[in-house]
């Protein structure tokens, strides 16, 4: 049973981690916490839907699974899409709220408080459009492949392989390209980073694109192993913040590695003390760590 | 589409400021009127007591505190309400006082990052260029700048500055901090750069190193400009003496 809940909560902690990135990004180069990020989730999950759904609609063919997996050519088509999509919702949020903000100077608590009030909008305008009852990308049903004492399906290894790849990408992205230095420079020294020739407007809308496009990522693969949900990226909130601290603040493999402990942790909890406890689980999480070393794993002492 | 940068007017100024007002709220300027011309090569040293506007006016240059009336020329070119990225592209170089590197990037990113906004064929070249100039920062280029003395992160800042290869320098009290031996080294090196060609404005606590390699020397009291000579001629200046001993400012600022 434990080898399986490993599994279940590797799974789990891939779409945490994706979302952790998101957050622990606009954390460091934006400078606050963003608690509208789980909407972009949703709106991700919800944007690949009507992509997906309008993709086959449009040509039938496109629906019929890919080999061993229960979705068709239309969900990675639209996945990209929706990436594209949250982006731009991103980008508006930015322009039309938080942009204003920064530009008047506002303190980090009045962005802070103005990301709620995103948050709920954005989340009630979801539930408007697409009613409140859960969706689903395909009803089609998978075998589970067994590995030993663990099962997994083909739909889960897939989502797993796409979040590694994505994380590698986004990891060499910061660390070997122009762009990913003045993203870090932009993180520990906006003035500085201007000075030294860098646009940090630029580098900011940079950020909400990679920050709502992995996202948008998390709420597929989200859609895609258990359903479609307005409140989707609300349930994942609170996990989503627990590993962007627990892996420390502006480090991406830091919310990755974070993201899979509390994806393990919680699934464990399942096992071990039953799943009522399950979202207590990364509260705990975020306590401890704050008490015992706030950094984070990967973060640094200033 | 970005302006391009100029080239200067024979005998204009490099750097000016004309009527410069600037501060961080419209009704309390700090910098009230300034005229500053900077010829091309020149080193200018810019004195005054704490709160005389020094670091304020050379920030408002750069493009980190509002301009609020006046105009910043480089090169001939009114680039007063350009961005503060876009002005490394014009020529412009800032060393902030504090802060003045990526403390969690190596000191290799340190130049990259400047050398960024130069064309791709002559970034390399540039970085081994300032390696050539700077050798105390080859020895570990892969190192966290964070990790540097006080005077090797002043020469990392001085480098980052000099990457892209600009027209005008400026650097906001580079000395302060760091141990005698260390400031030596440095206004050698900055003395050694404005020889070089690259046109120098310093502001100083430090008027005796100032001095020493400045050409000229402007003192600002108030957020105006009280006076101003030959660098040589300032060393002896009862005027200096009286501002640095904070006695009879006001006295000085009236002559």
């Amino acid at each position: 049973m434990i080898p399986q809940a490993l599994i279940d909560g590797l799974i789990a902690g891939a779409v945490i981690g994706l979302g952790a990135i998101g957050v622990t990004l606009t954390y460091s180069i934006l400078g606050f916490a963003n608690f509208a990020h789980g909407e972009f989730i949703s709106w991700g999950a919800y944007f690949a839907l009507a992509v997906s759904s309008l993709l086959g609609y449009l040509f039938a063919g496109l629906a019929t699974p890919i080999g061993p997996f229960s979705f068709g050519w239309s969900l990675p088509i639209a996945t990209v899409a929706a990436a594209g999509l949250t982006a731009g919702l991103a980008l508006l949020a930015d322009l039309l709220l938080f942009g204003r903000l920064r530009a008047r100077r506002s303190a980090v608590i009045i962005l802070v408080i103005a990301s709620f009030g995103a948050a709920l909008t954005l989340r009630n305008l979801l539930e408007f459009i697409f009613t409140s009852a859960p969706a689903y990308y395909t009803r089609s049903l998978q075998i589970a492949l067994r590995f030993g004492h663990v099962r997994a399906t083909p739909d889960q290894l897939f989502s797993l392989a796409v979040t590694a790849v994505l994380v590698a990408a986004l990891h060499l992205l910061l660390t070997r390209t122009a762009i990913g230095r003045a993203m870090r420079a932009v993180s520990e020294n906006p003035a500085l980073a201007g000075v030294t020739g860098i646009d940090v407007r630029r580098v900011m809308r940079i950020v909400w694109i990679l920050g709502a496009g992995l996202a948008a990522v998390a709420g597929v693969v989200t859609g895609l192993l258990v359903q479609i949900r307005p409140e989707m990226g609300l349930d994942l909130l609170l996990p989503l913040f627990a590993a962007s601290i627990l892996g420390g603040i502006g480090s991406v493999p830091g919310a990755m590695l974070a993201g899979l402990i509390v994806g393990v942790a919680e699934a464990l909890a399942v096992q071990w003390i039953g799943a009522q406890w399950r979202a207590a689980v990364a509260f705990v999480i975020l306590v401890a760590i704050l008490l015992v070393r706030p950094q984070g794993l990967f973060g640094r002492t200033e | 589409m970005t302006p391009q940068p100029t080239l200067p007017v024979p005998d204009a100024p490099v750097l000016a400021t004309e009527a410069l007002v600037a501060g961080y709220e419209r009704d309390v300027p700090i910098v009230r009127g300034v005229d500053l011309a900077v010829a091309a090569g020149e080193c200018v040293v810019l004195l005054g007591p704490n709160g005389a506007g020094k670091s304020t006016l050379v920030r408002a240059v750069a493009g980190l505190v509002p301009i609020l009336a006046g105009a910043v020329r480089l090169g001939g070119t009114d680039i007063t309400t350009v961005p503060a990225h876009e002005k490394a592209r014009y020529g412009l170089a800032f060393v902030p006082q504090t802060e003045n590197i990526f403390a969690r990037l190596t000191i290799h990113e340190n130049l990259q990052i400047a050398a960024d906004i130069l064309p791709k064929p002559a970034r390399s070249r540039r970085i081994a260029a300032l390696y050539d100039m700077f050798p105390d920062l080859v020895a570990r280029p892969s190192r966290r700048a964070g990790q540097l003395s006080g005077g090797q992160r002043q020469m990392l800042a001085v480098a980052r500055a000099l990457v892209a290869e600009p027209s005008v320098l400026i650097l906001d009290e580079p000395s302060a901090g760091l141990s005698p031996k260390a400031v030596a080294e440095l206004f050698a090196r900055l003395n050694g750069i404005n020889v070089a060609g690259v046109t120098t404005v310093l502001v100083e606590q430090n008027v005796k190193a100032a001095l020493a390699v400045g050409d000229r020397a402007i003192i600002l009291v108030e957020g105006q400009v009280c006076h101003e000579g030959p660098a040589s001629s300032l060393a002896d200046d009862p005027i200096v003496a009286e501002l640095y001993l904070g006695a009879r400012r006001a006295r000085a600022a009236g002559r």
